[in-house]
């Protein structure tokens, strides 16, 4: 009875090889009617105000370019479905890719949901080009030499920069530190990245207190008095969800703040929320990849903003232009690939070939692609100040540092841990 | 009736063997997580539907099968499915046991909160157990080889929308087989009778807390095989499996199924997905609209889907009698 | 001394939050016999519209001073959310105890989507508008005069839903239909109304308590999800449907929570699912609840 159980399985196997047989799942390439590009964003939960952000922006920017004509003569028309979990966000991109017929996906915040996603992009062979989620515990076991997958800047870079800044201006004046960061990957990492950093400049250093409250902690003064009573010289904390101005206006409440240097990576992911009752001047500040009131942004950083402001009545995030840097390098690699070919529409390999080694003007700064799918972007951090016409902080125009994340990453084929232990950095 | 059910198992594992045949490709690979949920609900609703446990936690056991997956096929190399499902299954057992024995002891609401705490319990674990669990990055599980074949010719969605497609939809079978056998034993019919009154039950022999237990060990057992498949298909054992919501959602079929029939959350399960899916695409605000569903069917439907399917072929018979 | 201080102020703060959802919680629990899986949702609404409220009366040009009762007028008006639910509620009060429960846990689903479309995705937050109390400051210890405010208004929200169980006839009205409902009935005590009023009071101590934290925090979508699970805690330990036990089981999460951090900060929240089910085992009614069948 088993043994026939079995053999009927099988050829109940066999029949579902016969009916999907390999192969028969190819992206399609239409070559005339609209290019149709896939979005990924969440839309409500912790990371929605970067989903917000990034879909602005790709909407933004497809105004723009279809106003110009298209990509290579062919009108956008975007198809947006939400990030939510893994095993959903999985399923809405299959969805993009085998229903939809999508020819390009982007998107994707959440790291954990980029890990899961990584590998299904690799088997629906479909380019994708990820705006953030890079943390970089299990990126390299998890998104190995991908090669239709564009991934984002390792997330450490925001640390990594903030570390330098805040040894290169404080050194010798801080010894007792002190971490408060999300209790998940990144916020590990960040805290670990900057640890390993103060080693590798000789720092001495003592940990007095490392909190790491869940995600969506809305109540920290508890953490706060912890803080207060290990009594630091400086506070590392990437902080970036709604927790972020919990925290500092709890620690203002309770004189944290004053005297104590922060160092914030990534309070730019709130930065509209940091109110100058609550967010001390002279903190290092983080505003990753776009910083809005940038005195020296290009013109287009400028219309994007206004524009941003006078229809979210609010100023945009980083993921503006992560998703900004996604759709115009997109857009430059097939031109450039359609060119190749005399004007033919081109194929996945050759849109692929093409984004190696391409640099574009995004929002923020100038950003390219490595040879190992891997973005290179223009960051921006500094120390925040109340001199400017808004009711939260921004940085201070004559301390604004801009440094290239090539600078800032690991270099391909690298290990993280070890790079830090060993790498050149400029301060 | 059971012929009319057997018709409609035929009939339904009929449908679902043409959908990699005759749908688009997407279909078949939507379909797996429903292949995992149907099986988790068929132990699931054992201890709802027929013993009166309402677990408020039962994604735990969804959890312990994909990070089981994901321990022996990404951490040591087991390859093979079957060995992989076993191993969940006792695992599931095994963990299922001590957790039963605690809960129990109570019903109705005090049951629900004490599932629910150790379900949030499994999910604080995940997290603050980062160097363990990857935290909220999850573990990866690998591809693996089903009835000892490789499938090599097959990239994973390939895969997933042929050969693995048929693998569940006969694994449901064979579950849904087995679970009828032990609902339709004395085993079941002991379980159905304490849920309707313990104490006279107890008078007339039943082990109540000894049958609760065992229906609890049992669907813990489905819940993993469920989560297994759910992490072959993800790829990744995450934490939000284990979330409280999740738990929430599994009742949120066995409902809308119907959790008085047998075949209720396997329907409700597929309603589920196939809803969510299109939901998804439509409007951004599909969670609102799911649960105005949930609502609308706790209040007009407290049968489910399987009541209004009940209904209507009492109403034939009774047209046809007359 | 003063971390302990600081420890003690932070974890009662945040005892006072959760024991005013908690009390809204074991009321309806109580009376009515129903977990409410969407009390963190009222909760949520309440600090969304505490933000909406403050910011349009000090646009208006009200003092700050006003801020206190500005936000429990908030959370008094959004408890008129409450009267359509129960009447929502009332359609499954004669059936199992699941469905109640997964009744609220579509409400869930729906606020969340009815928050997004009001107020949208991004989270929101005040100014330090609670500053306008000023800072109670000794040696090392600060703590906002607000803070003291809000553990006092939840105190005295413990004194008076007490007293008006205790001492009022409606009060006793209400303990006798929690006690049995059909002898209630069969006296001539009208349940459906008491239901109505019972509900919309648990829905106001939610819509209150998330008025009264946002000036010190902030409103996001996830906060209900989260906030429902601690709320859940606080009532078990405490006693499911018993008021004290919210007073209780609120202290004691608060506390334990603040203690962890500076013993062991990685057992914060494990701490307290540890908690939540030893109690349940041992003593299943809760602290201070009634045995549990």
């Amino acid at each position: 009875m088993r043994l026939s159980r079995r053999r009927v399985l099988k050829s109940l196997a066999a029949t579902g090889a016969a009916a999907a047989s390999p192969g028969v799942f190819m992206p399609a390439l239409a070559q005339t009617g609209p290019l149709k590009i896939g979005i990924l964003a969440p839309r409500t939960g912790i990371a929605a105000s970067a989903g917000i952000s990034g879909l602005a922006a790709t909407e933004w920017a497809v105004e723009k370019f279809n106003a110009g004509g298209g990509i290579a003569g062919r009108k956008i028309q975007l198809v947006v479905e939400e990030e939510t979990s893994p095993k959903d966000t999985i399923e809405r991109f299959q969805k993009l890719v085998q229903q939809e017929k999508v020819e390009c996906v982007m998107g994707i915040v959440s790291t954990g949901v980029g890990l899961a996603l990584g590998p299904v992009v690799e088997e629906a062979r479909a380019l994708t080009i990820y705006w953030d989620g890079t943390t970089q515990d299990g990126v390299d076991e998890k998104l190995l030499n991908p090669k239709y997958l564009f991934r984002s800047t390792d997330n450490e870079c925001e640390a990594v920069m903030s570390s330098l800044l805040a040894i290169k201006h404080w050194k010798g004046q801080f010894k007792r530190i002190a971490g408060i960061n999300p209790d998940y990957s990144y916020g590990r990492n960040n805290m670990a990245a900057f640890i390993a950093l103060l080693k590798r400049f000789d720092i001495e250093h003592e940990v007095v207190t490392e909190q790491w409250p869940k995600v969506g902690t809305m109540e920290l003064t508890s953490h706060v008095a912890a803080l207060k009573a290990a009594n630091p010289d400086l506070i590392f904390s990437s902080l970036l969800f709604a927790d972020l101005p919990v925290f500092m206006k709890q620690a203002h409440a309770a004189d944290l703040t004053k005297g104590t240097k922060l160092v914030f990576p990534a309070a730019g992911w709130q930065h509209t929320l940091m109110k100058k009752d609550f967010t001390p001047e002279g903190m290092i500040f983080g505003h990753n990849t776009l910083y809005f009131d940038n005195p020296q942004a290009t013109p287009m950083q400028k219309e994007f903003v206004a524009w941003y402001a006078e229809k979210q009545k609010d100023y945009p995030n980083w993921e503006a232009d992560r998703a900004y840097f996604a759709i115009a390098s997109y857009k430059e690699a097939v031109e450039k690939a359609s060119k190749a070919k005399s004007g033919q529409w081109p194929g996945v390999d050759d849109v692929i070939g093409a984004m190696h080694g391409l640099s574009v003007e995004s929002l923020g700064g100038k950003g390219g692609w490595r040879k190992d799918n891997i973005a290179d972007q223009t960051f921006v951090q500094g120390f925040s100040t109340h001199n400017n016409k808004y009711d939260f902080v921004t940085l201070d125009p004559a301390k604004i540092e801009t440094m290239y994340s090539a600078d800032l990453q690991k270099p391909p084929g690298a290990k993280f841990w070890d790079w830090l232990k060993t790498a050149q950095f400029k301060i | 009736m059971r012929g009319a059910t057997a018709m409609i198992v035929a009939a339904g594992v009929v449908a679902l063997g043409l959908v990699p045949v005759l749908a688009p490709p997407f279909y078949a690979n939507l379909l797996i997580p429903f292949f995992g949920y149907a099986i988790a609900l068929l132990g699931f609703n054992l201890l709802f539907g027929y013993t009166g446990l309402l677990s408020f936690g039962h994604a735990m056991f969804l959890g312990l099968g994909a990070y089981g997956a994901a321990v022996m096929a990404g951490e040591n190399g087991i390859k093979s499915f079957e060995v992989v499902l076993l191993g969940v299954a006792l695992a599931g057992a095994l963990v299922a046991l001590p957790i039963g024995l605690l809960c129990v002891r109570f019903i109705g609401i005090f049951f629900g909160m004490l599932t629910l705490a150790f379900g949030m319990l499994t999910h604080a674990i995940l997290f603050k157990f980062y160097h363990l669990t990857g935290g909220d990055s999850g573990m990866r599980v690998p591809r693996m080889n089903i009835l000892g074949l490789e499938f090599q010719a097959y990239n994973k969605i390939e895969l997933l929308a042929g050969p693995f497609y048929y693998y569940c939809l006969g694994l449901l079978v064979l579950c849904g087989l087995v679970m009828w056998r032990i609902v339709h034993s004395p085993f079941g019919l002991h379980l159905r009778a304490l849920s309707n009154n313990a104490q006279k039950a107890e008078y007339l022999g039943v082990r109540v807390y000894q049958f609760r237990l065992a229906a609890f060990v049992i669907s813990a057992i489905y819940g993993a095989i469920g989560g297994a498949i759910l992490g072959f298909r993800i790829g990744l054992a995450d934490p939000e499996i284990v979330h409280w919501t999740h738990s929430g959602h599994l009742v949120f079929m066995t409902v809308l199924g119907g959790f008085s029939s047998f075949l209720g959350p396997i329907a409700g399960a597929l309603a589920l997905t196939l809803l969510q899916d299109q939901l998804q695409s439509i409007t951004p605000y599909w969670r609102f609209i799911l649960g105005a569903v949930l609502a609308a069917v706790v209040i007009f439907l407290p049968r489910g889907l399987a009541g209004i399917a009940g209904t209507g072929a009492a109403l034939a018979k009774r047209r046809a009698a007359a | 001394m003063s971390l302990i201080a600081n420890l003690l102020l932070g974890g009662i703060f945040h005892a006072a939050v959760l024991f005013l959802v908690a009390a809204g919680l074991q009321l309806v629990f109580g009376v009515q016999k129903i977990v409410n899986l969407a009390c963190g949702s009222f909760y949520a609404l309440g600090a969304y519209f505490g933000i909406t409220l403050v910011t349009l009366a000090m646009n208006f040009g009200l003092p700050a001073w006003l801020l206190l009762p500005i936000l429990l007028v908030a959370g008094v008006l959004m408890a008129a959310v409450g009267p359509p639910i129960e009447r929502l509620l009332r359609t499954v009060y004669d059936r199992d105890e699941s469905f109640q429960l997964l009744l609220t846990f579509a409400l869930v689903l729906m606020f969340q989507d009815v928050l997004r479309l009001v107020w949208g995705a991004n989270p929101q937050s005040l100014n330090n508008v609670h500053l306008v109390y000023g800072k109670l400051t000794w040696g090392d210890l600060s703590v906002p005069v607000y803070n003291l405010l809000v553990i006092a208004a939840a105190g005295a929200t413990a004194f008076f839903i007490s007293l008006f169980l205790r001492r009022t006839n409606y009060g006793r009205l209400l303990r006798a239909t929690a006690e049995n409902r059909a002898m209630a009935e069969a006296l001539g005590v009208n349940v459906r109304s008491v239901y109505a009023v019972v509900f919309t009071l648990g829905t106001m101590l939610g819509t209150v308590g998330g008025a009264l934290v946002v000036p010190t925090s902030a409103a996001s979508l996830d906060m209900a999800i989260e906030f429902v699970i601690e709320a859940f805690a606080v009532v078990v330990i405490g006693g499911l449907g018993s008021m004290p036990g919210a007073l209780v089981g609120a202290l004691l999460v608060g506390l334990i929570r603040a203690a962890s951090l500076v013993v062991y900060p990685e057992f914060e929240i494990l701490a307290i699912y540890v908690i939540v089910i030893a109690v349940l085992l041992f003593r299943p009614s809760g602290l201070l609840g009634k045995a549990a069948t």
